[in-house]
C-alpha cells in the first residue's frame, strides 16, 4: 500500500510541475505535417511532406516563385534555339552538400532516371515528351523534346541529385545530398525531420539555422500542439473549428493563399445516364457550389467557375459552368423524359427510377460531407441517390479508375500549369481519362495548349477548351483548393506562403 | 514448469503460420493496390502493370504465401513497398515504443485501477463508491483520441505544464542517465510520455477498477475475512493481505488481455501524440496498402501478446498456490 501511494504521488507531483521548454532553441523552426515523407529522394517524392522537404535539401534548375513563375535556382539562364530544345546554362562552382561538385552530369543523371520506367517515378508522365537529355559540357544541358512542349520549364524544379553517390549506391531516399538551402541532421520515421543550414548554397546560408519537421497525424492534435507552443508553423489540412479558433489568437500569423489544387465532380461519360451532355447539366446544377465552400470548407477554398484555375494566367471570368439551381435541374430533366408520373417523389422514366451513386473516399472529411449534403440535395430535386463512401485505394484504383463510377468527388494538386488538369485527363485515350471523354476539337485544343510556345497563344486555346468543358461537363469543378498557414509571430524572418505549402519562405528566402 | 514454457513457446509457431494465412487472406479480399498508390494519380496503367510485375504482385497467391514463408524462415519480413527498407529494421527501430508506451499505460492502469477499485469496495455505497465508479464510467466510454486531444488541451494547451507532443529519450536510457547523474533526461522522456500514457491507460483503468471493485466485494463477505477481523488485525492488513490477495486473480488474467487492447489503442493514441512507435507506422501501411509492412507489423503484436499472455499465466501460478502448470 505504501509503495502505491507513493507511486500515485509521484504521478500527481509529475502532473503539476511545469514542463521544461526544450524546444525553444534560437533559429529554429519547428513546423508541424501530417504525414511523414515517403522518401528524401527527390525523383519519387509522392506526399506533400516529402516534396516540402524535398525542397529545402535540393535544388533545381528552376524555383517556382509563389506566383507561379519558373525563375533561375541551379540554372543561372537558358534558351529556345528551336520550340523543341532547351539549353540550360548551369551556374559556375556549384556544390551539393557534402562538397563534391554539381555538374551537368547530374542534371543529366537525374532526368535520365526519372524518365526511365523502370524507375517508376511517380511525376514520369510529365516528362515523357523528352527525348533526350546531354551533357554539352560541364555547365551546359541540352533537352530535346519530340514536340513542343510548353509546361515543361514549370516542371524543372525537380531537385539534382548526386550522380557518383546514387551510383556509388548510397540511398539517398533515406541519406539526401543536395544543393538545396538545407542538409539532412536526422531522420526518426514517423516522428521528426531535423535539417540544418546548409552553408554551400548559391544563395548563401538561410536565416534560419534549423528545421524540424514534426509529424502530428491528428489535424486537431497538430493544432492544439501549435497552440501549445510545440510547432513554430502549421498548414492545411486543419480542421475548421480549429481554424476558427486560431484565426482569433493574435499571438499567431494567418495566411491564406490560392493553392494549386481543385475538388471535382467526375462524370462518367460512359455511363448509359450520363452520356447526355444534358443530363450532366441537370445533374451540375444540383450542386451548391456555395454551400460546400463557405459551410463545409470554412471558406478557405474558392467557388470555381472553370477547369482554370484562378491563379493561372489562363483564367478567365468570362467562362462559367452552371450554377446551383434545382428548379431549373428538374426542368431540365423533365425536358428529357424524366417526371414524376407515379407521384412517389423519384424522377423515373420509362418504369424506372432516377438513381444514381455519389462516391468519394473516407480521408477526407470534407468531401465525405459534400457528398452527404449533395446527396440530400439529389433526393430532394428527386433523384434516387446511394452515397458510396470507402477507403482511398479502393475507391481511387479499384473504382474511379477502372470507370466502374458514375458521379465520383475527388481532386487533382499541384496544377502549376492548365495542362496539369486537362490533357492527360480529357483527350481522347487520355492516361487519367477515368470518365472516357471524347471530343475531337477539345483534343486539338489542349494539343495547341501544349505545343504553343507563346503565352497569350496558350491562353487563347485553354479558354476555347474550357469554354466546351464548361458546357459538356465532364468535370465539374467545385472549388479552387485555398491553403493556409499559420505561424507564430515571432519568428525571425518574413514570412511568404506559398502555393504548394512549400517552406524556403519561411527560412529566409522569399520568391 | 520449464516443459510448459517450452511448450507454450512452441505453440507460437502454428499460431504465427495462422496469423500469417489469416492476414495475407484479408489483405487479398481488400480492394486496392499498392503499385497505384505508390504511382499516384498520374500513373499510366502500363507504369501501374509494369510496377506489379516487379513487386511480385501478379504471381498467383499461393506463390506469393509461400514466397512469404520461405523469406520468413529466413528471418526476412520482406520489403516495405513505400519505404523501401527491411520490414524487420523499421519494425525494430519503433517496436520498443509502443512497448514502452503500453507497459507503461499497463503500470499505470493497474496502480490507477486497483487503487480506485479497492477504495471502491471498502466504501461500498458511500459517496466515494459512486465518485469512483463514474469515473469508471467515463473511462469505459470515453474514446482514447477524445481523451488524448482533451488531456493535451487541458494540460499542454491551456496550462502549459507538459509537452503536447513527441517523445524525449528512450525511457531505459533515460532511467540510465538519471542513475549517472542527469536526472533532467529523465525528466523529460517523462514528461513526454505523460500525457499518452495516460490518455491509453484510462479506459483499461476503468475496466480494472470496476473488476477488482466487484471481486473485491465478494471476497470481502468470504469467511476467512471475518475470521482475521475477528483475530483483531487491523483493516489495512485484512485488506492488503488477506482480501486483496484473493481478489487479485481474476483481475489478473484481465491485466494480461488489456496488455492486447493496450496495443490496438496505442495505434490511435501514437497518431494524435506523435509518438514514433508502430501505432502510426500501422495507420500509414494499411492506407497506403504496403503489405508487407502489415503482414509484419500484424504479425509482432500477434507475438508480442502471446508473449505477454504467457508471462501473466506464470504470474497466475506464482499468486495462486493451487495452480500447478505442467
Amino acid at each position: 500500500m505504501k509503495k502505491l501511494l507513493l507511486a500515485t504521488t509521484a504521478l500527481v507531483a509529475l502532473g503539476f510541475m511545469p514542463a521544461q521548454t526544450v524546444f525553444a532553441q534560437d533559429n529554429t523552426l519547428v513546423v508541424g505535417t501530417d504525414v511523414d515523407a515517403g522518401t528524401l529522394d527527390p525523383r519519387l517524392t509522392r506526399d506533400t511532406t516529402a516534396s516540402r522537404t524535398a525542397d529545402l535539401i535540393y535544388s533545381g534548375l528552376v524555383h517556382i516563385t509563389p506566383s507561379l513563375e519558373a525563375v533561375p535556382d541551379l540554372a543561372e539562364s537558358w534558351e529556345n534555339p528551336d520550340p523543341q530544345t532547351f539549353i540550360f546554362k548551369l551556374r559556375p562552382d556549384l556544390t551539393f552538400s557534402d562538397g563534391s561538385p554539381l555538374t551537368a552530369d547530374d542534371v543529366v543523371f537525374t532526368y535520365t532516371t526519372l524518365t526511365n520506367p523502370d524507375f517508376n517515378a511517380p511525376a514520369r508522365a510529365l516528362y515523357s515528351p523528352i527525348t533526350a537529355v546531354e551533357a554539352v559540357d560541364p555547365l551546359t544541358v541540352k533537352f530535346t523534346l519530340n514536340a513542343p512542349y510548353a509546361p515543361l520549364l514549370s516542371y524543372l524544379d525537380v531537385g539534382i541529385v548526386p550522380k557518383a553517390l546514387v551510383e556509388g549506391g548510397a540511398d539517398i531516399a533515406l541519406n539526401p545530398v543536395g544543393a538545396g538551402p538545407m542538409k539532412l541532421v536526422s531522420w526518426n520515421r514517423g516522428s521528426e525531420i531535423v535539417l540544418e543550414a546548409n552553408d554551400a548554397y548559391w544563395r548563401g546560408a538561410p536565416t534560419m539555422d534549423n528545421v524540424t519537421i514534426r509529424i502530428i497525424g491528428d489535424n486537431s492534435a497538430r493544432s492544439q500542439a501549435f497552440e501549445a507552443g510545440d510547432l513554430d508553423v502549421i498548414q492545411s489540412p486543419l480542421a475548421p473549428q480549429d481554424i476558427e479558433r486560431l484565426a482569433a489568437d493574435d499571438r499567431f500569423g494567418n495566411v491564406i493563399v490560392a493553392g494549386l489544387g481543385v475538388n471535382y465532380i467526375n462524370f462518367n461519360t460512359k455511363d448509359p445516364l450520363l452520356a447526355d451532355p444534358k443530363m450532366r447539366q441537370a445533374f451540375s446544377m444540383l450542386i451548391d457550389q456555395e454551400t460546400i465552400v463557405n459551410d463545409i470548407y470554412q471558406g478557405v477554398d474558392q467557388v470555381a467557375h472553370s477547369i482554370i484555375l484562378p491563379s493561372s494566367w489562363a483564367y478567365s471570368d468570362a467562362i462559367a459552368q452552371p450554377t446551383f439551381d434545382i428548379e431549373g435541374a428538374v426542368a431540365l430533366f423533365n425536358e428529357l423524359g424524366w417526371t414524376d408520373s407515379n407521384g412517389d417523389g423519384v424522377l423515373d422514366k420509362d418504369g424506372a427510377d432516377l438513381a444514381v451513386t455519389l462516391a468519394t473516399h473516407s480521408e477526407d472529411g470534407n468531401r465525405v460531407q459534400s457528398i452527404e449534403f449533395l446527396q440530400a440535395i439529389f433526393e430532394a430535386a428527386g433523384v434516387k441517390a446511394t452515397a458510396q463512401i470507402s477507403d482511398w485505394p479502393s475507391f481511387s484504383t479499384n473504382y474511379v479508375q477502372q470507370s466502374k463510377h458514375q458521379i465520383a468527388l475527388l481532386g487533382w494538386l499541384n496544377i502549376v500549369d492548365p495542362d496539369r488538369l486537362m490533357f492527360a485527363q480529357l483527350t481522347t485515350g487520355g492516361s487519367t481519362n477515368w470518365g472516357g471523354y471524347s471530343n475531337l476539337e477539345v483534343d486539338e485544343l489542349l494539343q495547341t495548349g501544349r505545343s504553343t510556345l507563346d503565352q497569350a497563344g496558350r491562353a487563347t486555346a485553354y479558354q476555347a477548351a474550357a469554354t466546351i468543358l464548361a458546357e459538356e461537363l465532364p468535370y465539374y469543378i467545385v472549388s479552387a483548393q485555398g491553403y493556409q498557414m499559420f505561424y507564430a509571430k515571432d519568428l525571425p524572418v518574413e514570412v511568404q506562403a506559398t502555393p504548394r505549402g512549400n517552406l524556403r519562405g519561411l527560412i529566409g528566402f522569399t520568391d | 514448469m520449464l516443459s510448459y514454457v517450452i511448450r507454450r513457446l512452441l505453440l507460437l509457431i502454428p499460431m504465427a503460420i495462422g496469423m500469417v494465412i489469416v492476414t495475407f487472406g484479408l489483405l487479398l479480399i481488400i480492394p486496392g493496390d499498392p503499385a497505384a498508390v505508390l504511382l499516384g494519380q498520374d500513373a499510366t496503367p502500363e507504369a501501374i502493370l509494369n510496377l506489379r510485375n516487379s513487386l511480385g504482385l501478379n504471381d498467383p497467391w499461393y506463390v506469393r504465401l509461400f514466397d512469404y514463408f520461405a523469406a520468413l524462415l529466413r528471418g526476412d519480413m520482406g520489403r516495405s513497398i513505400f519505404q523501401n527498407q527491411a520490414v524487420s529494421e523499421i519494425i525494430l527501430g519503433r517496436l520498443g515504443a509502443t512497448i514502452e508506451l503500453a507497459v507503461v499505460a499497463l503500470i499505470l492502469a493497474t496502480l490507477i485501477g486497483l487503487t480506485l477499485g479497492v477504495v471502491a469496495a471498502i466504501r461500498q455505497g458511500s459517496w466515494i463508491d459512486t465518485v469512483t465508479m463514474l469515473f469508471a464510467q467515463i473511462g469505459v466510454s470515453m474514446p482514447v483520441y477524445w481523451l488524448g486531444l482533451l488531456l493535451m488541451l487541458l494540460f499542454a494547451v491551456q496550462l502549459g505544464w507538459l509537452p503536447a507532443i513527441g517523445r524525449g529519450v528512450p525511457l531505459p536510457e533515460a532511467l540510465l542517465a538519471a542513475v549517472t547523474g542527469r536526472p533532467q533526461v529523465l525528466w523529460d522522456s517523462l514528461t513526454h510520455l505523460a500525457l499518452p500514457a495516460l490518455a491509453l491507460a484510462a479506459n483499461s483503468a476503468a475496466i480494472i477498477s470496476r473488476l477488482v471493485r466487484a471481486s473485491m466485494l465478494e471476497v470481502l463477505r468470504e469467511d476467512f475475512v471475518r475470521t482475521a477481523y475477528s483475530k483483531g488485525l487491523r483493516q489495512g492488513r485484512v485488506v492488503v493481505r488477506h482480501a486483496l490477495r484473493n481478489a487479485l486473480l481474476p483481475v489478473l488474467s484481465v491485466i494480461g488481455l488489456r496488455f492486447g487492447a493496450l496495443l490496438g489503442g496505442a495505434v490511435l493514441t501514437e497518431s494524435i501524440f506523435a509518438w514514433p512507435g508502430l501505432g502510426q507506422l500501422t495507420i500509414a501501411a494499411i492506407s497506403q496498402r504496403d503489405l508487407p509492412l502489415i503482414q509484419g507489423i500484424v504479425l509482432t503484436f500477434a507475438i508480442v501478446f502471446a508473449l505477454v499472455n504467457l508471462v501473466v499465466d506464470l504470474l497466475y501460478a506464482a499468486v495462486d498456490p493451487r495452480i500447478r502448470l505442467g
